[in-house]
């Protein structure tokens, strides 16, 4: 079957199900089980597309629409890029929506009508935008994407914080958007099409006639994408609008949504802009944004007490790793194609692994807000009894984006770093951002470890609604735990995936994925022959097994008994929540350091000054003065009209006499 | 035939007119709805069977009138660009004959209207339809003029239906400004006869240059007032003292577009626009957005709201019209795709705001909160509106909107991208408010205003379900009609 | 292939026996050398030994039935055993061909978040005051080890740990090494969790941090563990900064390296004996200038000094 039926059918199932859900919103769990179902079947069809590109390569690119007024065309074509991040949408999107069906039955006021329907869309515009060739039509199913991500943001529709917080999302990137409107009509104007190829042929002609309005154009590009990607500071919406969003939508949000907007920029610089051009320049500026991002995020992240709102932020920060990666693979990739290339699989890799466990996250996060209605960290606590698969997926996912060996975060970040330093060896800035990259990875590490203390471990809670949620709430964070030990212990595999996206992408020929990568069981990138950087996660994954069972056997060896004992509080009984160590606490002089790093910004509406306001009421010093001077006028006529025949008469000698004195001056 | 289809899409609604205001008051409404249905299917399908190229009938002429030229003065024409006018007349004019059945009676909150009344709306109502559609198939500027002062006194009338203080007053001052702005259009009617002996529009191209100029800026004054442009856009904010259908039909979606359509008619018969004229009211319109949108952030009435955002859209049909002047085709078109895609989504919008008047009684914004739980439709629905109408694609104003962006980029040198540059600006702003207004209105706890809100009655909310529908086929009805234009 | 896989196997051992067994030799050299200064007589050498083997009989006290307290203390161990293999001792790390520096610097911080998850799972107020310290030594101390490394790393062209000891060995120090090599020092004072920086400990004033809950055979491999991290820390510094002479001779190198090492580690149990302890705001903020320093090393390895 064609790419283009596969994703025709996911369409119109995503559509269909998308009214039928709406239908059925009455019922609650029915509906979510009917979107559900249509979001796994699309899902289906989607990944069929996903494993036949892999397999086959890039599919034939077909043209479904005409718009001869714009010089465009709706073309479609499945490329392994396209398939990559198609994979990665569909998976969390699909597993999100398990996680909905009974998770949004406890928002009791707000109609799901809301929500399933537009949530289906929401996955129609990313398969839409991902599969879409011509940019014109690539806009439409991106702002459709933003428009239905809005809603879903927004679906607690009375509370302020999360209306102000949509709004600010939807504005702040449809001004991107706007940019991105700009820049493609500029090279519409060069090339009359807005196919991808014509773009990239008119973005070279443009590099070479005028540099300095091509630069202007990827600026534009790269503006807009990495907005909806989370790109400090245009990413500013992002911190705010994900913890306001249903749990299943926030992990959405980051698991798919702004990959969206990696998937942009890896369009751009990676398809647009010509290798031979500026494209290092602009890979600096894309790995100083990164490392800004991330330096500037996680600090703040460690900060926070919402655990939603610090995931928020930790995302920023995952976002400037995969920058950073990106802009030295863009840095790299004239002269050291394969550096370049490792460092963009290395990004891409983070791309996924990032979805896996920030989704994971999120859902852990939703999973704990369902059950004891808060997301305050300090006052949680000592959940992980109670909560077994939440708390152990939540604390794999924590280890995971803290990059613990052997987990995916650790594997993807290694990779990232390890080509930001290779590449400082020659360009001493990289080394710096690596070691920022370096001490960032551990305040990551410090916020999640905050998470996973402060919220599942310790004393057991007291509260006695804390139970484990429904397996379809706990079966989705489980796989998504899964998948993060997973892809950390083979890392080949999304590896390859991710060479093959690349080699789709990119302008020059890259080095095979087995030069790159090196042997089966071990990563060892090698750079001119030589393997400079190893990482062999089975074979420490194995050697950290052996030991802490080695160590664990010490441990029973003498048999010791174990008696449970309550906490020693000195003396004084006290109970569990009495003596919790908020998580205010944790890190307090650390934290201080990092004191308005991300300083807030008010933003007001418009205020005109009152003259202006009165410059432009033209009624009032214009209309309204002119019409009462002609009533006046009028009036003033009218006087002669007094009733009085003499005065009649006085008025035809007057009017002769001035006709004949005309006539007479006149002659 | 198609001429005969032609004529009847006039005639029928000017009979209909004539019918219902001898009817009894209970047959009023279905006259009405069966006679809008039926010039709507006669007004869609002469223009399906006109596309895609231009039907022009001379029907006969006045002997003490035929000019040097010697054609006949009435006549018949259907081309691309008065196929767009028609489409919207019809379409929406049926749409809100629709929902008028509901939205003017007496269950109205905000204004309740007695059956007797009813007559005379209706009457008003069809005969704009039947005038609007003279206009939109007008072939020369005498019988466009006609028809044109014809929409000036219904739209007089229908502003002074409630026959308030307020609207009493705000009628007048329509008439008074419109019909100034008519004035222009007869002066600038009678030098082109008398310097060229023809009223047809492409007799336009064959003036002296000088003369052009003049005939040119007097349409262009007389667009300006009917199209409620800066300095004269004052009297459609006061306009919205009509029923709010009245409002969404004849001040968003129709007679305001006759003065852009004016000028669209104009600068297309022929291109002879000069380039001065073209400057002048190319800056105008800019300014008239700006001015527009500046008034955005002062307003408490949804529909005083809505009313300024016309006045800012009918600047970009002009400023696309004024591009197209200077050469630029993509903006003109633009603009001319933006009559269709603005009417339905500005209609859309005006409905809305009916809804919630209908349902509380109330349009002040400050005072609603909270109305989309018990209104889910018409928050729906005015979401879509302003998604529609600020330019978020897949709804219709972004096509044409995008169309005006291209135009406007294609103006070379420094001015294009400035040009573009506000122009976005603009769409983001405009946006911003727009949503925020949504979000105050629909979202957050409801007010005391919002509890007695409900969706309104079948009729309305149908209006609504097609018109959303509309803010998504109208790009694809008008593009293929606005793409023939100029070739 | 069996050859080279009964080597790296061999070296894994030899690597993980010296720094598990040779660990608590190390840390009652210390204590002798601590009371000394203290003109004390001291416990005997033996001493953490006999230590160990009492603890893992006695009864084991727990506050929470979780899985993470049962088998935290055993992962803090095995983390710390797998960066000994990642570590250069008189031969190429063992494990150099499974992860180079970067790894190394993340295994690193992996015995102390297997050591902070205990605490934290332990659920006393200590333990997580004494984990929040721990953490944010480890924010303090990881950078200044990192930069240090990567200086390391800049010299030699490779991030392999094999091969940067190798070109340290073979090139001969450098003003960048040194600097470099100073830093990890004064890193490895709070890595080994020795005055002024025994902040998350605290004795006395968090009661043990970490460790407040934890008894029996459970603290007797939390101890373990960070007896060997010292060793295997310092072992590090002096193979990547300090490895000359190479003899060429496996069992000379390790001895000489393991002289070296304690060589360092009596000079970090000196600087615990005359220092009081720091606040940890004052710790990071020495930290910090550590770290610049370090990055002063770099540049200075940047222009190829």
């Amino acid at each position: 079957m064609s790419h283009v039926f596969l994703l025709g059918l996911a369409g119109a199932l995503l559509l269909g199900g998308a009214i039928v859900s709406l239908a059925l919103a009455r019922h609650r769990i029915l509906s979510g089980w009917l979107a559900f179902g249509a979001a796994t079947a699309a899902g289906v069809a989607v990944f069929a597309v996903v494993v036949d590109t892999f397999r086959a390569g890039a599919g034939q690119e077909t043209v479904l629409l005409r718009l001869p007024v714009l010089g465009a065309a709706w073309t479609v074509l499945v490329d392994p890029l396209s398939a990559f991040f198609l994979a990665i949408a569909a998976a969390i999107c699909v597993l999100s929506a398990l996680f909905s069906v009974h998770y949004m039955a406890h928002f009791e006021r707000d109609s799901v009508a809301r929500f399933y329907p537009v949530l289906l869309v929401f996955l129609a515009s990313v398969v839409g935008v991902l599969v879409t060739t011509d940019f014109l039509f690539f806009l439409v199913f991106w702002e459709l994407m933003t428009l239905t991500s809005f809603f879903l943001v927004t679906f607690e529709s009375e509370s302020r914080t999360t209306q102000r917080a949509g709004r600010k999302y939807f504005i702040v990137t449809h001004a991107a958007t706007l940019g991105l409107i700009a820049g493609a009509l500029v090279l519409w104007q060069t090339s009359g099409s807005f196919h991808f190829g014509a773009m990239r042929d008119a973005l070279a002609t443009l590099l070479g006639t005028r540099p300095l309005v091509g630069n202007l154009v990827i600026l534009l590009f790269l503006l807009g994408f990495a907005t909806k990607a989370g790109v400090l500071p245009m990413g500013d919406w992002l911190p705010d609008a994900h913890p306001v969003a249903p749990s299943g939508m926030s992990a959405v949000l980051s698991g798919a949504l702004v990959k969206i907007g990696i998937y942009g920029l890896l369009r751009v610089f990676c398809g647009f802009v010509p290798v031979a051009g500026p494209v290092a320049g602009w890979g600096i500026v894309l790995a100083l944004a990164g490392t800004g991002s991330l330096f500037v995020a996680m600090p703040t992240a460690l900060a926070q007490t919402d655990s939603k709102r610090l995931m928020a932020f930790s995302t920023v920060g995952q976002i400037g790793y995969i920058c950073l990666g990106l802009g030295v693979g863009l840095y790299c990739l004239p002269d050291r194609p394969a550096l370049a290339a490792l460092a963009l699989m290395g990004a891409l890799f983070h791309t996924a692994n990032h979805a896996c466990f920030k989704a994971c996250l999120f859902l852990g996060a939703g999973a704990v807000l369902y059950r004891t209605g808060e997301r305050n960290m300090d006052k949680l606590g000592g959940l992980g009894g109670a909560m077994p698969v939440t708390a152990s997926s939540s604390m794999l996912a924590s280890l995971s984006i803290a990059g613990v060996p052997p987990l995916n975060g650790f594997a993807s970040k290694w990779l990232i770093l390890a080509t930001c330093l290779l590449a400082g060896m020659t360009a001493p800035l990289f080394l710096v951002l690596g070691i920022v990259g370096l001490f960032i990875s551990l305040v990551t590490l410090a916020s999640f470890l905050k998470v996973v203390g402060a919220v599942f471990l310790g004393q057991p809670s007291e509260d006695p609604r804390v139970r484990e949620v429904p397996w379809t709430m706990a079966a989705p964070q489980a796989v998504l735990a899964a998948l993060c030990v997973l892809l950390g212990v083979f890392p080949q595999v999304p590896l390859r995936l991710a060479h093959a996206a690349l080699a789709s992408a990119v302008q020059i020929d890259l080095p095979s994925s087995q030069a790159l990568i090196g042997g089966p069981w071990t990563l060892a990138p090698s750079i001119g022959g030589l393997s400079v950087a190893f990482w062999a996660p089975l074979t420490i994954a194995a050697a950290l097994v052996v030991l802490s069972a080695l160590a664990y056997g010490l441990q029973r060896s003498a048999a010791a008994r174990v008696r449970r004992v309550d906490v020693w509080t000195c003396g004084e009984p006290h109970g569990p929540s009495a003596v919790r160590y908020p998580a205010t606490s944790l890190f307090v002089p650390f934290k201080d350091a990092f004191h308005g790093i991300y300083p807030a910004v008010p933003a007001r509406a418009p205020a005109f000054p009152p003259a202006l306001r009165k410059a432009l009421d033209l009624d009032r010093w214009l209309f309204m003065p002119a019409a009462r001077a002609v009533d006046r006028a009028a009036h003033g006529v009218g006087l002669t009209h007094a009733g009085i025949p003499q005065l009649y008469l006085l008025w035809i000698v007057v009017a002769a006499a001035v006709v004949v004195a005309i006539v007479l001056l006149a002659s | 035939m198609l001429t005969a289809v032609l004529v009847l899409t006039v005639v029928l609604p000017a009979v209909g007119a004539l019918a219902v205001s001898g009817l009894r008051p209970r047959a009023v409404r279905a006259t009405a709805v069966l006679v809008a249905t039926a010039t709507a299917i006669l007004g869609v399908w002469t223009v399906t069977l006109a596309y895609p190229a231009a039907h022009r009938v001379a029907l006969g002429g006045l002997p003490w009138l035929s000019g040097a030229a010697g054609q006949g003065v009435f006549g018949l024409l259907l081309d691309p660009l008065g196929s767009v006018l028609l489409l919207i007349v019809v379409v929406i004019g049926l749409l809100t004959v629709l929902y008028s059945t509901a939205s003017v009676g007496e269950a109205n909150r905000d204004h309740p209207v007695g059956p007797e009344d009813q007559r005379r709306y209706y009457f008003w109502l069809l005969a704009f339809v039947a005038s609007m559609a003279g206009v939109a198939i007008a072939p020369n500027f005498l019988q466009l003029l006609v028809f044109w002062e014809l929409t000036t006194l219904c739209s007089w009338a229908l502003i002074s239906f409630y026959r308030n203080d307020q609207s009493l007053r705000a009628g007048m001052k329509a008439l008074v400004m419109t019909h100034a702005g008519g004035v222009f259009f007869l002066v600038a009617v009678f030098v082109l006869f008398v310097r060229t002996g023809s009223f047809e529009f492409s007799a336009l191209a064959s003036l002296s240059e000088g003369a052009r100029v003049w005939v040119f800026a007097f349409l262009m004054l007389a667009s300006w007032a009917k199209a409620a442009q800066v300095p004269f856009h004052t009297w459609l904010p006061d306009a919205m003292a009509a029923p709010t259908p009245i409002s969404a039909y004849l001040h968003a979606a129709a007679m305001v577009k006759a003065g852009v359509y004016l000028m669209a008619r104009s600068v297309s018969a022929g291109w002879a626009m000069p380039p001065e004229v073209a400057y002048v009211c190319g800056a105008l319109a800019l300014v008239t957005i700006l001015v527009a949108l500046s008034f955005y952030f002062v307003q408490d009435d949804l529909k005083r709201l809505l009313a300024y955002s016309t006045i800012a859209h009918l600047g970009y049909v002009l400023l696309g019209v004024a591009l197209g002047g200077l050469g630029s085709m993509e903006g003109f078109r633009g603009g001319v795709l933006h009559i269709i895609c603005h009417g339905a989504s500005k209609a859309l919008l005006f409905f809305c705001a009916g809804a919630v008047a209908y349902a509380t009684g109330t349009r002040s914004i400050a005072a609603l909160r909270g109305l989309g739980r018990r209104m889910p439709l018409t928050a729906t629905a005015f979401f879509v509106g302003v998604l529609a109408v600020t330019g978020i694609p897949p709804f219709a104003c972004f096509w044409s909107k995008f169309m005006l962006f291209a135009g406007a980029l294609q103006f070379g040198g420094a001015i294009g991208p400035i040009l573009l540059v506000v122009l976005l600006g603009e769409t983001l702003v405009a946006f911003s408010w727009m949503l925020y207004v949504g979000q105050q209105v629909f979202f957050g706890a409801p007010s005391p205003a919002a509890a007695a809100g409900a969706d309104p009655p079948l009729a309305m909310r149908a209006t609504l379900v097609l018109l959303m529908a509309a803010t998504l086929v109208a790009p694809a009805a008008g593009l293929p009609l606005v793409g023939l234009i100029g070739r | 292939m069996t050859t080279g896989a009964l080597q790296v196997l061999g070296l894994c051992a030899l690597n993980v026996l010296v720094a598990g067994l040779l660990s608590p030799l190390f840390e009652g050299m210390l204590r002798k050398l601590r009371a000394i200064v203290h003109s004390r007589m001291g416990p005997p050498l033996t001493q953490p030994y006999l230590d160990l083997l009492k603890l893992l009989g006695k009864e084991d006290l727990r506050t929470t039935g979780g899985v993470l307290s049962a088998l935290g203390p055993a992962m803090t161990l095995g983390s710390v055993l797998v960066l000994a293999m990642l570590v250069p001792m008189g031969a190429p790390p063992p494990l150099g061909f499974a992860g180079d520096v970067i790894v190394l610097v993340y295994v690193a911080g992996m015995g102390a978040v297997f050591l902070m998850l205990t605490a934290f799972a332990s659920g006393s107020p200590y333990a997580f005051v004494g984990g929040s310290r721990e953490m944010m030594l480890l924010l303090a101390v990881e950078p200044a080890m990192a930069i240090a490394l990567v200086v390391g790393a800049v010299k030699a062209g490779t991030l392999a740990t094999g091969a940067i000891a190798a070109w340290q060995a073979a090139n001969g120090p450098s003003l960048s090494t040194i600097l470099a090599g100073l830093a990890l020092f004064l890193a490895l004072q709070a890595q080994a969790g020795k005055l002024p920086f025994d902040i998350a400990e605290a004795d006395q004033e968090v009661m043990g941090g970490p460790l407040v809950e934890l008894s029996g055979p459970r603290l007797a491999l939390v101890r373990w563990a960070l007896w060997a991290r010292q060793l295997v820390v310092a072992c590090l510094l002096v193979e990547v900064f300090a490895p000359w002479p190479r003899l060429g001779l496996l069992p000379l190198d390790l001895a000489l390296t393991l002289v070296k090492a304690l060589v360092v580690l009596v000079l970090v149990a000196v600087i615990d004996v005359v220092n009081p302890r720091l606040r940890v705001d004052q710790a990071l903020r020495y930290y910090l200038r550590v770290g610049f320093s370090a990055l002063a090393a770099l540049a200075f390895a940047v222009i190829g000094m």
